[in-house]
């Protein structure tokens, strides 16, 4: 069966690639597809001992044949995608198999039946020509895995990405224009549609939609927003910010121990902040800051003395 | 933990202290300061303070100390009940006084009120008497222990609490507290000596939410949760002696952060911040490695910590071992121009940690000292951190501040001495306050008063060498470490106390130079010099006559003598000559090197050495001057005009190397609009060695001088090819490069040019399209993508220079301003603010830097009529809530509509929120800009000007803001802007028979009050102890009934109870009490009387006639003859303690008064019934002490 499958592929390639009588390709291939499949049916008929057969049941046997062939190429597909995937493997054929009710078991020995018959190649024909004109570059070879007898690529031009670069805008002028104008339109349509949305106050009486102005709104704690850098600033920050650090690291500790110095700093500066949002629960680690910020809260004493109460 | 001193105070008389004299009667030794709890949501502060004392003199019966809006409890020593009256004059300065309205008056009343409450002068505001139990004890100079119970509720000045309104605890909302003020202030938190010349040694405890921290002075001894573990207690220990006025507190849920430099060094910021925290103080350890390397000290306390808190009252205030500072200088690595002046505030607070904190000073005539030092030390920081030429300029500026300062106002005295008590003698008779106290100070000449020290050190340096100066310091620094480590004597501390005196010694013994005479004109006396120099060239004598007149006769003006340098640039080099300056107008022969003749082609020689190529065909070619240069050092405090030909100041700015000079020679070149003056500036544009700020100046004076050629310019617009030329692409000339700010000179020159570009006007005196178009397209291409530095900065100066661009509008007979018939450059300046306006909301910049420009060029648009002058955007842009460089803007915006469009609505709205706003600065600032820019002046006339804003005004400074000293002294400003010293003319005929209480030799009587009410003037007291609390007639026709009623919920009836107690505190005299007191200290205790029983008006006017009193009670009435001043005989003071019951039963009157605020009539009464039933004895009743800020006293029950 497996067999048959293959010389069946192999047969529609080739008849495609010769199958210079149609016009359509796809009627083509169909056609092909047919005939090779007739040429199996038949073959297995002459196993089976049959010395001839009509047209009308050679077809309908073909008929079946190829269902049944599709089923499985169907029912493989929904199971390779039913687990996420887009190429069937073996065992979703296997399960197809199954569920078709087919011995799986049996098909080993099926293949290697002695009376079996094989099927030539479909005939290579011409390679089919085509036209000067058309050819944009080399046609890539098969890849190892691919049997030279299917068809080749076909031109680069159908499948390989060309990307078209009109006139690549290399002129400073026109990008910095471009770039400006395009800040300048997302910042306005923003603005314009934070103030559409929102309460809006104006400079005029007669017209208020003309120069929108986003209302003023308090913040309850004004400074973080006046202080604190944008997320986007904040990235940039960070960028500059290492390399800066980078910088100023190689040449602090050049006489140092670039790596012992700079990771024992990072370890302080990471207890500090763990420090500071624990309240002062001291890091496990020797730690060689010893400020009285730092130290742990005590433990109130079951008699405390008071201080100064007054002698 | 309480230092028991060796008796320090008989040490300390054996010795004979050295210089300082303790205006009290005892020394403080050890104060512990316990706050048990602070409440957030309801703003209130509860704990206890304990002062250790020993007496200095057998008889010490009272102690005064200083307290202000605490509410007292209770007062014991040494666990004896004593008793105590409470009295500050200074929250009502004036009483009974409806009409009097004159500012003169005053500020006579409110220095002499200041003066009664003053520690330097032995004086407080709260008044304890010593149990009788232990006048035994205190006859044997033995130590007292003072302990006092207060709590603060919802302070108005000393402590400001910040508590946004979001969800959350206390500590997730980012509340905190800190304290604040201005100069001595701490009295307001806590009972104390407010004064910087009693040191001594602190324990400060503070319970606080476990979620938060409590920073104050000196060592964190340990932390420890409370039983509950909720909260937890910081205990402090500051052990190197210092002032109440240097305490300071900061509580909030803080972060820490642990200088990686120093250890001892801790910087807290308010939650979110700490990345930027880490920026601003990375840069700490540098100033104090400089300040200890110029000292030759270390840093004298064991720890510093930095706080920068939300809402603060000044940028930067320092105190014992810790800074507190504004969070608004908090600043990520992004930002340029916040990093120098951060860096500033750093190193201005460290170098007052040493002189200010550390050393501080014996009295207020001393405070020149400590901010010379510090300011001059700071001058050294800055010369060392930012370079010469930056050093130059700040003193060439602070030179110029002061300069105009003096000349505008009469002049700043650093060392006022207040002798004889003779009016005549008052130092500052130009002004409209007194300098006697630091309180009745102008904010702004309290600001020009630290820069004339730190100049005034300068000019010493330059007399004595600045090796010496050094060593100055350090004896004052070492001398004041070794006694700061004497523990138990405390007597030894004034060595920590700087004076003047102390001063100028020290000097004349390390440097072995006289300097008095310079002192002495600096110092000791008020004013700069005016200098007008001229010059002519002799070619016969090859002579340089050189004529300098002095203007000395104008206000603000001195005259000076003595030598004074003069720097001649000549073609074979520049020369320095020392003139002795002795007449008014003297001509000075100065002998010329050079021949007139010049050599081709040989280079100049400059002040430093360098040789220059010049080409000389500008010059005269009979004279080898090329410029002249009068004082180039600075070394006189001066202002000089000179003049000389366009081509020498020209030269100078070229050649000169000494930016003060370049900077003069532009200043100057605006007088000669001439194509080599524009050369001149164009080609210093230009020169990348020259200093920056130079440069920037050269671009205005360059617009100012295009303007004046305006009809003979050609080429482009004056900077345009040149900005052009270093900013803008090669290929694409009229767009800009992307930002890149890494070379900060040419940032600031790129930020400058186009604002002084838009200044630029074309014939019709419009800025040109050309320009307009230019800057629209900076703003248009600007792009900062791939720039280091945030450009909010640059983009802001963009707007500015939008709205410098803006010309009156011409307007055809006053047409309302519409949309249709807006100028389209206006609208194409209009789309681009209300972008920027919008996208600051979106995007908000640093500091919101284009939000304020944005709100300064709409106020432009506005002012030029462009758009209708309106002021609600301003107003909800000044809205609390807003950062506070906004509600600045905008407020400054509402100021000038006021002015412009003399709205009495919107002056109303600025009143109000002079009044209600939550920030301390924000009403000092509406004030300050009232002030220099005034809805009117007081000579002109106003539809604004009347009765009721007078009423408002004096109203506001004479009660409405006594918990604010700087905010009080701003009223005063404002009140002198508008109506100046006399009565308001816009106030009606004072009744006939009113008497004015004026100072005799000023005539400051309003021209409508006939002179016979002159006849009564008193001639107010200049000496502190004797009070200068002078009533006016009561005005038979005032409402004061009405008044009366209301005013007796808050303060006098509280005084007139105090006023009473006073006589009843009294000891009884014996026989040597006259002898050991002080004839002063009687006359202050008598002095403090009359404020405090103002609410009767107590003194008996000398001219006889009988006033009409105000129905404080009639009761008072026997009182009210006792307490004057010619009779006040010392009353029995009933010495049977307090009963115990009776205090419990005060104690719950007082929480019920408090509670029940609204039947405070009734209680009052009942009150009243209460005390008369329960006491017979008792001679007269009184009111209850209704108020929070009235006293308690145990003994009165009896």
């Amino acid at each position: 069966m497996a067999d048959t499958m293959a010389t069946a592929g192999a047969g529609s390639s080739g008849t495609r690639s010769g199958g210079k009588q149609s016009t359509n390709p796809a009627d083509n291939y169909h056609l092909a597809r047919r005939r090779t499949l007739q040429v199996v049916v038949s073959s297995l008929l002459t196993e089976a001992g049959f010395e001839s057969a009509e047209k009308a049941s050679v077809e309908t046997l073909t008929e079946m044949l190829q269902s049944y062939i599709s089923e499985i190429g169907r029912s493989a597909k929904s199971y390779c995608e039913h687990t996420a995937r887009t190429q069937p493997t073996l065992s979703d054929i296997v399960v197809t198999l199954v569920e078709m009710g087919f011995n799986v078991d049996t098909l080993p020995a099926y293949a290697k039946r002695s009376q079996r018959m094989v099927i030539t190649a479909p005939p290579v024909t011409n390679q089919p020509v085509t036209p000067k004109a058309l050819t944009a570059g080399q046609n890539r070879p098969h890849p190892p895995h691919i049997p030279s007898h299917f068809p080749e690529f076909p031109d680069p031009h159908t499948y390989i990405k060309t990307p078209t670069y009109r006139e690549p805008v290399s002129d400073y002028q026109v990008l910095r224009e471009k770039a400006a104008s395009q800040r300048r339109d997302v910042e306005r349509a923003l603005t314009r549609f934070m103030a559409k949305t929102g309460e809006t106050q104006s400079l005029f009486t007669d017209d208020v939609s003309t120069f929108p102005l986003i209302a003023a709104r308090p913040f309850t704690i004004p400074y973080l927003t006046a202080l604190l850098p944008s997320e986007l600033e904040m990235q940039q920050m960070e960028e500059t910010d290492s390399s800066e650090q980078d910088e100023q690291t190689d040449t602090e500790n050049l006489p140092l121990h670039i790596t012992d110095d700079s990771g024992a700093e990072k370890e302080n500066t990471s207890a500090l902040q763990q420090n500071a949002s624990l309240s002062g629960s001291r890091n496990g680690e020797e730690n060689v800051i010893d400020n009285p910020y730092l130290r742990p809260v005590k433990k109130p004493k079951i008699r405390r003395k008071k201080p100064h109460c007054g002698a | 933990m309480t230092p028991t001193g060796l008796e320090p105070a008989r040490m300390n008389r054996k010795k004979g202290d050295k210089g300082f004299e303790s205006p009290r009667p005892y020394k403080l030794t050890h104060q512990v300061v316990c706050i048990n709890n602070i409440n957030f949501q309801r703003k209130s502060v509860v704990g206890f303070v304990e002062l250790t004392i020993f007496p200095t003199v057998a008889n010490l019966n009272r102690i005064k100390l200083n307290s202000k809006q605490c509410r007292i409890y209770r007062v014991r020593i040494n666990d004896l009940e004593a008793a105590f009256i409470y009295n500050d004059p200074t929250l009502e300065v004036c009483h009974n006084e409806s009409k009097q309205r004159n500012l003169n008056y005053f500020s006579n009343a409110y220095a002499a009120a200041v003066s009664a409450v003053d520690p330097d002068a032995g004086n407080g505001e709260l008044c304890i008497k010593v149990p009788s139990e232990l006048w035994k004890h205190v006859d044997e100079l033995k130590v007292l222990k003072i302990h006092i119970n207060f709590s603060l509720d919802q302070p108005k000045g000393g402590l400001h609490f910040v508590v946004p309104s979001v969800e959350g605890s206390m500590a997730e909302r980012g509340a905190h507290v800190f304290s604040c003020g201005y100069q001595n202030s701490t009295r307001f938190w806590f009972p104390c000596v407010d004064s910087y010349s009693e040191l001594c040694t602190w324990k400060l405890e503070f319970t606080v939410d476990a979620a938060m921290v409590a920073v104050s002075n000196g060592d964190l001894v340990e932390t420890v949760y409370t039983h509950d573990m909720r909260k937890k207690t910081f205990h402090y220990m500051l052990t190197i002696p210092t002032a109440a006025s240097n305490i300071s507190l900061a509580i909030g849920p803080f972060e820490i952060l642990v200088d990686p430099y120093m250890h001892e060094v801790t910087h807290f910021c308010l939650p979110q911040l700490l990345p930027l925290l880490k920026h601003t103080t990375s840069y700490l350890h540098e100033v104090f490695e400089f300040y200890e390397e110029i000292l030759t000290c270390r840093y004298p306390y064991s720890c510093f910590k930095t706080v920068f808190i939300d809402e603060a009252y000044v940028e930067v205030a320092a105190y014992a071992s810790m800074s507190i500072f504004s969070t608004n200088l908090l600043h990520s690595a992004m930002i340029i121009d916040e990093t120098p002046l951060t860096r500033r505030c750093l190193a201005q607070s460290l170098a007052q940690q040493f002189f200010g904190c550390f050393i501080s000073r014996m009295s207020w005539s001393d405070e020149w000292v400590l901010k010379g030092i510090s300011g001059y030390i700071y001058g050294l920081w800055m010369k060392k951190t930012f370079g010469v030429n930056e050093y130059r300029h700040w003193i060439k500026e602070e030179l110029d501040k002061i300069v105009a300062y003096e000349l505008k106002t009469g002049g700043v005295l650093l060392h006022p001495i207040f002798g004889g008590g003779k009016e005549k003698d008052n130092p500052a008779s130009h002004l409209h306050f007194s300098i006697k106290h630091p309180h009745t100070l102008s904010w702004e000449y309290y600001t020009m008063f630290q820069c004339k020290a730190h100049l005034v050190m300068r000019l010493i340096e330059n007399r004595i060498s600045m090796e010496f100066m050094l060593q100055v310091f350090n004896k004052l620094l070492s001398l004041a470490s070794t006694a700061s480590s004497q523990k138990f004597q405390s007597h030894m501390w004034s060595q920590m106390l700087v004076s003047t005196s102390g001063f100028l010694k020290s000097i004349s013994n390390v440097s072995g130079k006289d300097i008095q005479p310079l002192i002495k004109q600096w110092v000791d006396q008020s004013g700069v010099v005016k200098f007008y120099g001229s010059f002519a060239f002799n070619r016969k004598r090859n002579v340089l006559e050189l004529e300098i007149k002095q203007d000395y006769t104008s206000p603000g003006t001195q005259k000076y003598v003595g030598p004074l340098k003069v720097t001649v640039q000549e073609l074979d080099g520049s020369f320095n000559h020392t003139l002795q300056i002795e007449e008014n107008s003297l001509k000075h022969d100065i002998p010329c090197h050079s021949k007139s003749r010049r050599n081709k082609k040989k280079k100049i020689p400059l002040m430093n050495g360098e040789e220059v190529d010049m080409d000389l065909s500008a010059m005269d070619a009979d004279s080898p001057l090329l410029w002249i240069r009068i004082d180039p050092d600075m070394s006189v405090l001066r202002k000089v005009e000179f003049e000389q030909a366009d081509f020498m100041w020209q030269y100078q700015l070229r050649y000169e190397r000494d930016v003060v000079a370049q900077h003069e020679s532009i200043l100057a070149l605006e007088k000669f609009p001439t194509p080599a003056s524009r050369l001149a500036l164009t080609d210093i544009l230009e020169q990348e060695q020259c200093f920056y700020r130079v440069r920037m100046v050269a671009c205005f004076c360059l617009a100012k001088i295009a303007n004046s050629m305006v009809s003979t310019w050609t080429g482009p617009p004056a900077m345009k090819s040149l900005f052009t030329r270093m900013f803008c692409c090669k290929t694409c000339p009229n767009i800009v490069k992307t930002n890149n700010f890494m070379s900060f000179q040419s940032y600031f020159l790129q930020k400058t040019m186009p604002v002084a570009m838009a200044l630029l006007r074309d014939v019709h005196n419009l800025c040109p399209k050309e320009v307009l178009t230019f800057i629209l397209d900076l703003i248009k291409y600007n792009d900062n993508r791939k720039n280091k530095f945030s450009d909010n900065y640059y983009r802001a100066e963009m707007i500015d220079a939008l709205a410098n661009s803006v010309t009156p509008a011409v307007s055809v007979n006053n047409e309302v301003r519409t949309l249709d018939n807006l100028n389209p450059d206006v609208r194409l300046i209009l789309e681009e603010i209300t972008r920027f306006l919008n996208m600051e909301k979106l995007l908000p910049s640093y500091r919101h830097t284009i939000t304020v420009s944005c709100l300064r060029a709409i106020r432009v648009l506005q002012k030029n009529g462009h758009v209708p002058s309106d002021p609600t955007l301003f107003k909800s842009y000044a809205e609390y809530g807003h950062f506070v460089d906004i509600r600045i803007a905008a407020l400054e915006a509402v100021v000038d509509y006021t002015k412009v469009d003399r709205s009495y609505e919107e002056l109303q709205w600025l009143l109000s929120m002079i009044q209600n706003d939550p920030v301390p600065y924000v009403r000092h600032k509406i004030l300050n800009m009232l002030t220099k820019n005034p809805p009117f002046t007081k000579n002109m006339e106003s539809p604004l000007c009347n009765e009721a804003l007078v009423d408002q005004l004096w109203k506001l400074m004479n009660s409405g803001t006594s918990h604010d000293w700087r905010l009080r002294c701003g009223a005063v400003d404002l009140y002198f802007t508008l109506f100046g010293l006399s009565r308001p003319s816009c106030l009606p005929l004072p009744e006939l028979g009113l008497v004015l209480n004026l100072k005799e030799k000023k005539a400051v009587l309003n021209p409508t009050i006939i002179p016979e009410a002159m006849a009564g003037s008193q001639e107010p007291a200049i000496n502190p102890s004797i009070h200068a609390q002078l009533l006016g007639f009561q005005n038979p026709f005032s409402s004061s009934q009405d008044e009366e009623e209301i005013d007796m919920d808050t303060v006098h009836d509280s005084q007139a109870f105090i006023s009473h107690h006073l006589n009843m505190l009294e000891r009884p005299s014996t026989p040597g009490l006259s002898k050991f007191r002080p004839a002063s200290s009687r006359s202050a205790l008598i002095a403090q009387h009359s404020p405090g029983c103002d609410g009767t008006p107590a003194t008996k006017s000398p001219w006889g006639i009988e006033f009409a009193r105000k129905g404080a009670g009639k009761e008072q009435a026997p009182l009210e003859m006792s307490l004057h001043p010619a009779a006040a005989p010392l009353l029995a003071f009933p010495k049977e303690s307090a009963s115990a019951k009776h205090g419990e039963h005060h104690h719950h009157h007082h929480h019920e008064h408090k509670k029940k605020k609204k039947k405070h009539k009734h209680k009052h009464k009942h009150k009243h019934k209460h005390d008369s039933k329960d006491k017979d004895k008792e001679p007269f009743t009184f009111p209850s002490p209704a108020s929070g800020r009235s006293a308690r006293s145990p003994s009165l029950s009896d």
